[in-house]
């Protein structure tokens, strides 16, 4: 009779409990200060900074909501490298496109 | 021999499926498997985003004045309510980490209606668009403009950029200045930022549908016990992933669609 034989575990153990209540309060209360203050910068003239500045707060704001509500934080390695390719694709996505669109003006030759 | 890990939940269906070595293993592959789900989304809209950034560089004037025209305040509206549906879902995961079935049923509840509430807003927002004739075509019109040399003359132009000119003149003294800026040509190629407006939110509001719609069901299986073996939390946890990534993109459309003109507090609600 074959002994049954625990195999390893594939994935790295990422295990960790949900968020307190008190934490998440924080983080929404934190995500919702964060979206006032896109709603200012919304109905002020920055002229052409405003999109930058805009785009700023929503990145913190994205950053926030990926670290603290989606738990990227307790995340293992693996998820990690996935997040981050994403990131890495679309930087390359505009990247290349963007160089090619915004190009068209200039002559080769 | 069978683990506590393979025992099974309420005399249903084992709690690790056969082909995992434990709970952990299926837990960890059920959240990696929604991650990459998210990585194919992220580029999804990262395309649109893209032909969007690079449209927006070229007629910077067309679109700050088609995002001028929009309704900035059932977009904050709306922000708050996304926000909030995030907190809500996260209530909803704890809950069932804790065993807590009415906490669950609360909270999946509370996102499900918060979520209804963003899309009642949104189509109260495409209505306001639709009166206002803020819908890009190709019906055309004559209205009287001045040629080269002065001299009074009739020009044929789209039925679209008449109806941008009355929006933004009726709105308040800085979107009036901003039309007057504007050639027939210009409010014409407005069309543009309306197309990826539409195109954008829509998208946005089909995974906003797919999402309510995955909620229910895991209300409904809530409400059978489905998720009183507490290792199936993890099932809230990746449709939670889904959830806060509607979220995260609606965090950049607020100031890519809705901030990039200029808007006054005048006439707030």
């Amino acid at each position: 009779m074959s002994e049954h034989v625990q195999k390893p575990i594939v994935f790295e153990d990422d295990h960790a409990e949900p968020a307190s209540v008190a934490s998440s309060t924080l983080t929404f209360l934190f995500l919702a200060g964060l979206a006032c203050l896109a709603m200012m910068i919304g109905f002020t003239d920055l002229g052409p900074a405003k999109v930058w500045v805009s785009l700023g707060v929503a990145s913190v704001q994205g950053l926030v909501l990926t670290l603290f509500f989606m738990d990227l934080r307790h995340a293992d390695k693996l998820t990690w490298l996935t997040a981050m390719a994403a990131v890495f694709w679309t930087f390359l996505l505009f990247l290349f496109t963007l160089t090619d669109y915004l190009t068209r003006h200039y002559y080769a030759f | 021999m069978a683990t506590n890990a393979h025992a099974e939940g309420e005399g249903r269906q084992p709690i690790v499926a056969h082909h995992f070595n434990n709970i952990r293993q299926q837990q960890a592959s059920v959240r990696f498997g929604m991650w990459v789900f998210l990585v194919t989304e992220v580029l999804f809209f990262g395309g649109v985003l893209c032909a969007y950034a690079a449209c927006r560089i070229w007629y910077p004037k067309e679109f700050e004045a088609g995002s001028t025209a929009l309704n900035p305040f059932i977009a904050s509206i709306n922000t708050f309510l996304l926000l909030s549906s995030s907190f809500t879902i996260t209530l909803a995961i704890r809950a069932a980490y804790k065993g807590q079935r009415d906490g669950l049923r609360l909270w999946l509840a509370s996102t499900i209606v918060l979520g209804t509430v963003f899309l009642g807003f949104k189509a109260k927002e495409y209505y306001g668009d639709y009166e206002e004739g803020l819908i890009p075509g190709p019906q055309k019109t004559l209205v009287d403009d001045v040629d080269a040399t002065g001299k009074p003359v009739l020009r044929e132009v789209s039925v679209f950029a008449v109806n941008l000119k009355h929006v933004l003149e009726h709105k308040n003294a800085k979107a009036k200045a901003i039309s007057d800026k504007m050639t027939w040509n210009e409010r014409d190629r407005t069309q543009m930022f309306f197309v990826f407006y539409y195109s954008i939110t829509g998208l946005h509001v089909i995974h906003m549908i797919v999402g309510l719609g995955l909620l229910v069901w895991q209300l409904i299986l809530a409400q059978i016990g489905f998720f009183e073996p507490t290792e199936r939390h993890v099932y809230i946890e990746v449709m939670s992933l889904y959830w806060h990534f509607v979220d995260l993109v609606w965090i950049f459309l607020f100031p890519l669609l809705y901030m990039a003109g200029h808007h006054s507090m005048d006439g707030a609600f």
